[in-house]
């Protein structure tokens, strides 16, 4: 099967329920990272696909975060690149209060960033 | 269509042998609830409480708030496609216990947010410290998955209120408020000199915890529509929307809806209120791109003037309602959008996460990111242990003497993006 | 509570001295209220009152900027008062800055807790909002009662360090800063009436303005730069060696204009920045590094471009109230389209 997208994630779950199914690109960063790592993308030609502030946890409360890209490398889409950098600025006024979180609540975000990239890949799979 | 929303006012709940409404009390059989609430094979236990408005109570982590309501006459029953079967609703008659709330409480997920203060500085930043509340925590199957867990509560406290409303049938109402749509062709020839107006309303629908149902139906799934704008009042649209305890709207939020009764308050005066929009927040940029071109487009199929737009939530919706803007100015059709703000605790940073020189008329409910300091209450129905972790919520938040100190977006409806507070910012 | 004890900045015209005749007098300490002052003490009763009134002439604080602010601080100094409140300057242009510019540095200086007042357009609004509370008044001292009901009052509280809220209970600019507050009417109604004044094209006043960067569609592309005449504009401060024109160092209120016509070079000894608020040594090194002349002669030479026009206008971006750049460039856009200039190249810092 002929996929359009990938999926940047560092969410170990995505990568459990995902790996295989669709394309995966697992990076073991911080939330910030992935959002950074998915501007430098962005910069080499992807598209972005899905919503990088996706969800209503705040950024520095969930370390998870999975973002949609084109498989395809173009020329370079400015409308990804106001959308990614907009992001970024955004996250950065929400204080980091991740450490200290408990396995519990970390698999809950775990599941709610996989559900939302779910959903993602859903409307992915039936149409572009 | 025509609703009759009949109000019967309620001014305290109590505990009886036998459920009924008199006298403005509303009296509840305990066991007959939590009966109903144990019908979901999902659930185990249900522990119920009241919570009266001036009390020492604190109520966390709240999932929903509900009013109860029944249908009088007219087809179908209120929250159809969970409730009731999916019969067209919004006309005929139907009661509503106002004054009161059914309130769902239980940690869904170990960062489960919304805090209801009934007294102190909290309590006038949540609607719902003005209503009598009855508190139900619902606990869960040992081993229940999270979405299976949200779905129980959901449902269960559909049906609490759906049976307390259904008390009130019989009771003449303390105020009748009319509502009336017209059709379509209808409303050409009603007020040809008012400008014409909807209401789009966007709806949150980003996955699990973040959903949105319509007669039933996931609204990710849907494509933006027409309703009549009494169909919320019997339910139509309902919430199983868990983040963002602020700004996410409760199913009370969407049968109460503000800017709904606010239009229908100048409709045939100011302006021709002639319909509702309704549309979705979805993750993947196409679907987004597909549901604001399909709201534009049906604004002007509208034959719209101008239209009053409303977000839910943060980040991914300001992406929504900034696209809603512009399409929709891009028909000719005037446009006032009502969102919420992160702005940082200090104030200082842009408080959307888009913008654009189009959306010239937007109204705020307030920054999200301010501080308040709760102080410790005598009583905590549901549980604190997560406060630290919940939205907005930080580490040190639960200080040792039992105040807390966190962001206003751990307080139920504080910032609610359909204009339901006086609170603003500038 | 003790009585708070009040130093008042006012101009030449608010001391009834004179008009722009007596502009040009030097600061002045005087005991008690001058002119306004006496309002302020009627407002304020046993809270606060000015003790001391300081009277300096608005060209004299704006062409003498250094001296009259160290001339001014030493008073304040002296006086050492619990608050500094300057004007209300009202749309006095000069007066406005004056008043800003003052009442900002004795905060930033002394830590005294200060207030203005002036009329939204004036220019010293843009410049100075984001930094000191500047209470919004009429565009004229007919708007004295108006603007010290709405002064005295946020006066004591920023004297007595109490909580501020927002602009619009306040009655300051906004200054990018965004506060809570609990409005009479709920959002919804809110959002009803604004569509209506917007559908009826009246005016209306957003609670959310966008924060918008000014975006220029691009021209078309130069037809044949090699035929082109180029002029080089900057932000840059680079000025002929001495500063002739005097350009401020940050918030810019004028321009230059210099020809370079058989200049090939700038050099350490004929050019310099003007431009405060970074390190100026590479710039005074070789002040090409932000005004190019010496490339652009190269390709000039080469015929890569026609022509390098014989002016480049510069100012210091620094601070600058964009009002200001724009009526800058508004000025020496039709001069060099007067020029049948082609293009110009734009650098910063």
């Amino acid at each position: 099967m002929h996929f359009h997208f990938i999926v940047v994630t560092n969410n170990p779950l995505v990568r459990e329920r995902f790996e295989g199914q669709v394309p995966l690109d697992y990076q073991p960063r911080t939330f910030a990272g992935i959002l950074e790592y998915v501007r430098d993308q962005i910069h080499k030609g992807h598209r972005l696909l899905s919503h990088p502030l996706s969800g209503s946890v705040k950024p520095g409360e969930t370390p998870y975060k999975s973002i949609m890209i084109s498989a395809e490398q173009g020329a370079l889409d400015t409308d990804s690149v106001i959308l990614i950098e907009d992001c970024i600025q955004h996250a950065k006024k929400f204080r980091d209060r991740i450490s200290g979180l408990s396995e519990r609540v970390l698999d809950d975000f775990q599941l709610v960033d996989c559900n939302l990239i779910t959903s993602a890949i859903e409307s992915a799979l039936t149409g572009h | 269509m025509k609703l009759e929303l009949g109000h019967i006012d309620i001014h305290d709940i109590q505990f009886a042998a036998e459920s009924a409404v008199k006298d403005g009390v509303l009296y509840v059989n305990a066991e007959a609830v939590k009966a109903l609430v144990l019908e979901e094979e999902n659930l185990k236990g249900c522990q119920l409480e009241i919570a009266r408005p001036g009390e020492s109570v604190r109520i966390t982590p709240v999932k929903d708030v509900i009013q109860p309501r029944c249908k009088v006459e007219g087809p179908g029953g209120v929250f159809p496609g969970f409730v009731s079967k999916v019969d067209t609703v919004g006309s005929g008659k139907t009661h509503s216990l106002r004054g009161c709330a059914v309130v769902t409480a239980g940690k869904i997920v170990g960062f489960q947010e919304g805090i209801i203060d009934m007294t102190g500085p909290g309590a006038d930043y949540t609607p719902f410290s003005k209503t009598v509340n009855l508190v139900m925590v619902c606990e869960p199957v040992d081993g229940l998955k999270q979405h299976d867990y949200e779905a129980a509560v959901r449902i269960a406290g559909l049906k609490v209120a759906a049976y307390l409303g259904e008390l009130g049938k019989d009771v003449t109402p303390d105020e009748v408020q009319v509502f009336e749509t017209k059709t379509l062709g209808e409303s050409f020839t009603e007020y040809p000199g008012l400008p014409r107006v909807a209401y789009v309303q966007m709806l949150q629908s980003q996955g699990l915890l973040h959903d949105t149902y319509v007669y039933g139906v996931d609204a990710k799934k849907i494509i933006p529509t027409l309703i009549y704008p009494t169909e919320g009042m019997d339910g139509a649209i309902l919430s199983g929307n868990c983040v963002s305890a602020c700004d996410k709207n409760t199913t009370y939020h969407h049968q109460n809806n503000p800017v709904v009764a606010d239009l229908y308050a100048q409709h045939g005066k100011t302006l021709n209120f002639v319909g509702m929009v309704i549309t979705n927040e979805n993750v993947y940029l196409a679907d987004k791109e597909r549901s604001s071109n399909w709201a534009s487009k049906l604004c002007e199929m509208l034959s719209l003037d101008g239209v009053v737009v409303s977000e839910e939530g943060f980040g991914n919706p300001d992406t929504d309602l900034i696209m809603n803007c512009k399409k929709i100015e891009g028909k000719g059709i005037k446009t006032v959008l009502i969102t919420d703000e992160y702005a940082g605790q200090d104030g200082k940073s842009q408080s959307l996460a888009d913008a654009d020189a189009l959306a010239t008329a937007v109204v705020s409910g307030g920054n999200a990111n301010e501080v308040i300091v709760l102080p410790k209450l005598d009583k905590v129905i549901g549980m604190l242990d997560y406060v630290d972790v919940i939205a907005g919520g930080h580490d040190g938040s639960l200080r040792e003497d039992g105040t807390i100190e966190a962001e206003i977006q751990v307080i139920t409806g504080a910032t609610n993006e359909l204009g339901f507070n006086c609170m603003s910012a500038r | 509570m003790s009585k708070l004890k009040v130093l008042q900045y006012i101009n030449q015209f608010f001391a009834q001295i004179g008009g722009e005749e007596m502009a040009h007098i030097a600061p002045e300490l005087r005991d008690g209220p001058v002119g306004p002052g006496l309002a302020f003490n009627a407002a304020w009763g046993e809270n606060a009152e000015v003790v001391k009134t300081i009277i300096c002439g608005d060209s004299y604080f704006n062409e003498n900027l250094d001296k009259a602010q160290a001339e001014i601080l030493e008073m304040v100094k002296s006086v050492g008062p619990d608050l500094f409140i300057a004007g209300p300057a009202f749309n006095a242009g000069r007066y406005g800055v004056a008043c800003a510019t003052i009442a900002t540095k004795v905060h930033e200086e002394l830590g005294i807790p200060v207030l203005t007042g002036m009329y939204k357009e004036n220019p010293g609004a843009d410049m100075f909002k984001d930094k000191i509370y500047i209470v919004s008044t009429r565009n004229s001292a007919a708007g004295m009662r108006d603007a010290v009901s709405k002064m005295a009052p946020l006066a004591l509280k920023l004297a007595r360090g109490e909580k501020i809220g927002a602009s619009i209970e306040e009655g300051y600019l906004p200054n990018g800063i965004r506060r809570n507050f609990f409005d009479k009417k709920r959002g919804s109604a809110r959002a009803v009436d604004m569509l209506l004044k917007k559908l009826a094209d009246k005016e209306f006043e957003t609670e959310y303005p966008m924060p918008l960067f000014d975006r220029v569609a691009p021209n078309p592309a130069v037809k044949d730069i090699t035929k082109a005449t180029i002029a080089l504009v900057t932000s840059g401060g680079i000025v002929p060696k001495g500063n002739p024109d005097h350009i401020e160092s940050s918030s810019a209120s004028k321009y230059g204009e210099y020809c370079i016509a058989g200049v090939d070079d700038l050099t350490a000894e004929t050019y310099e920045t003007a431009h405060g608020g970074y390190d100026p040594v590479y710039a005074n090194e070789d002040p090409d590094r932000v005004l190019p002349v010496d490339v652009m002669r190269e390709y000039e030479k080469e015929g890569k471009i026609g022509k390098l026009y014989d002016y480049f206008y510069t100012t210091v971006g620094n601070g600058t109230a964009v009002a200001s750049a724009k009526r800058f460039a508004e000025e020496f856009s039709q001069k060099l389209r007067a020029a049948n200039v082609d293009a110009v190249i734009l650098t910063s810092t």
